[in-house]
């Protein structure tokens, strides 16, 4: 497939541009999207906190609740990002919105990043909201709370490249169940966010470990409970080198989606 | 409304495209046109579905690479500078491409913001096009709640939020009702007016006809000829058409009485038509004895000219 179109510099003017749109957008219908950011959430954190943890006790030296706060928090930032650039991303190739950009002095390259920026800009607002109930229930220090933003926003970048490699070459809606069932659900149950994975079985261990959430959640937790060491470090490295080969990727799909 | 001219005594013709090709896999979209635009001129492809018309439009906004050929809007690189060309350019794709999540205003509003224009030149320039286009009343509402010909005239507006010099409309009107399509015939005139230049496909000979200062006739991907409107009935067409109308009852008789003679003749649903073309009349005088056939004649138009060129309708594709 011949895509040689030459990618000239990414502008600065067209990612925020594209972030601009997204907010738009969203700020039309923030009532519904902001039971999303918060509301969601907040039903996770207390059943959890509050029913399970009431059976389990300590995790790891401390409450069940405390354990489980920054993983829930990084599911979350996971959620939002895939959802933006899988399944609304989807909608935005299927109503010609992104050909319609690309009628503008946009390329490619600049809509994934514009996206992206925008799926960490959701990442961020469930996690700010969500960590400001956690702080005020006391399941996380304040400090904790503005570190794991950092996460946070790694999340946002790693699934919002990964929310496209699903969009872009999906056939239907339908297909984008798949994002669901092969990628946030093994996430959100298997990355450490409700219990160790050192309790995993041997065989499953280093397969939770290759999921990009585990490394955001560890990171997350090193916060959480103000320890860090060499493993947070190669946590940080796994993320980054995730993305790096999910954004080009992400690139290349959409190209061939959208320009033929 | 101000439409702040990009130099139109520029020397490069406003659009250039030589040698143009557009091969997918095996089958060719388009195999090798060159035509080029003045500046201020309105320049029609016309030509059936599938002739290639919307390939060539695409490859012009850059949503699909050219296999072969160059391309130059404005004197700029359609390949290497493809944005700058998209700075000057505004483009109506096929499918209004409307977002359907935003009002009317804010997709015009956006869309200027992402063509380049401050948020307060944005904010100026879709109010200026929202009066042209009289859509200041919906400017609040939902897309989704416009009829067709409202999303179209939104579509058009919106190509035009970057002041372009250049306009490519990828068939204008196709789908609208005939008193939206009116609209949109009478909003172009002016528009033209202004001194834009405005490339636009369409299979409508009669939206040829009318808004074309030159036009170009497509078929598979080819360029058969090229001309004004007139010079194009005139080299095709200049007899008059003879046109009958042929009750169903009728119609044997008349098919027996064209082909005794040798006549070419076209028959759609209950109009039979013969072209006299190129000085060579047929007789027809017998034809008004035969019940329930009424006989006038018209000029030759683009539809009969499409025909002489390629033996097909450009109807009805």
């Amino acid at each position: 497939m011949n895509l040689a179109i030459p990618t000239p510099g990414v502008r600065r003017r067209s990612v925020t541009g594209l972030w601009f749109r997204h907010a738009v957008s969203f700020v039309r219908y923030w009532k519904f999207v902001l039971t999303w950011v918060v509301i969601e959430p907040l039903i996770v954190l207390v059943a959890i906190a509050f029913g399970v943890g009431k059976l389990v006790g300590e995790v790891e030296a401390v409450s069940y609740a405390q354990y489980v706060t920054p993983g829930i928090i990084m599911g979350n930032a996971m959620f939002h990002a895939l959802f933006e650039t899988s399944w609304n991303a989807y909608n935005r190739i299927d109503n010609d919105v992104y050909e319609t950009i690309l009628t503008t002095p946009i390329t490619v390259t600049e809509i994934t990043l514009g996206d992206i920026l925008w799926a960490v800009t959701r990442a961020l607002l469930t996690t700010i909201a969500t960590a400001a109930f956690a702080v005020a229930f006391g399941w996380i220090d304040p400090l904790a709370a503005v570190g794991i933003l950092l996460p946070a926003i790694l999340v946002g970048i790693a699934f919002g490249a990964l929310g496209f490699l699903f969009s872009a070459v999906a056939p239907h809606t339908t297909f984008l169940t798949l994002v669901f069932t092969l990628v946030a659900s093994p996430m959100f149950f298997f990355a450490g966010v409700f219990f160790p994975i050192s309790i995993l079985p041997n065989w499953v261990e280093p397969f939770a470990w290759a999921l990009p959430l585990t490394s955001a959640v560890h990171i997350a937790r090193g916060f959480a409970l103000a320890e860090f060491n060499a493993s947070h470090v190669w946590s940080l490295v796994y993320l980054g080198v995730a993305t790096a080969i999910m954004w080009p990727a992400a690139v290349y799909l959409l190209k061939r989606r959208l320009i033929k | 409304m101000n439409l702040e001219q990009q130099n139109t005594s520029d020397p490069h013709p406003a659009i250039e495209i030589r040698d143009l090709s557009k091969n997918f896999g095996d089958f060719t979209a388009v195999a090798g046109i060159s035509f080029s635009v003045k500046a201020g001129e309105t320049y029609g492809l016309l030509g059936p579905n599938g002739a290639g018309k919307t390939t060539t439009m695409r490859m012009l906004a850059g949503l699909s690479p050219a296999s072969r050929g160059d391309i130059h809007v404005g004197g700029i690189d359609v390949v290497s500078d493809g944005r700058s060309v998209r700075e000057i350019m505004g483009v109506v794709t096929q499918h209004d491409g409307l977002d359907n999540g935003l009002t009317v205003f804010q997709n015009l509003f956006l869309h200027g913001f992402l063509v380049g224009l401050s948020r307060k030149e944005s904010k100026e320039r879709a109010h200026e096009v929202l009066d042209f286009f009289s859509l200041k009343e919906r400017s609040k509402d939902n897309v989704y709640e416009l009829s067709g010909g409202m999303k179209r005239r939104l579509a058009i507006a919106r190509s035009m939020m970057g002041s372009p010099s250049v306009i490519v409309m990828d068939e204008p009107t196709t789908g609208l009702d005939p008193q939206s399509r009116n609209r949109v015939w009478e909003e172009l005139a002016i528009l033209k007016e202004s001194g834009v230049t405005v490339l636009l496909s369409t299979h409508y000979m009669e939206e040829a006809a009318i808004l074309c200062d030159r036009l170009a006739i497509m078929d598979h991907g080819l360029i058969l000829d090229e001309g004004t409107p007139d010079e194009m009935v005139e080299r095709h067409a200049s007899g008059d058409v003879t046109q009958m109308r042929v009750q169903p009852a009728s119609l044997r008789a008349v098919r027996d009485y064209m082909e005794e003679r040798s006549i070419q003749y076209r028959e759609v649903g209950a109009l039979v038509s013969v072209t006299g073309f190129n000085g060579v009349k047929a007789d027809l005088s017998g034809v008004k004895d035969i019940e329930g056939v009424r006989v006038s004649t018209r000029p030759g138009n683009l539809e009969d000219v499409f025909l002489a060129i390629t033996g097909r309708e450009l109807r009805d594709e």
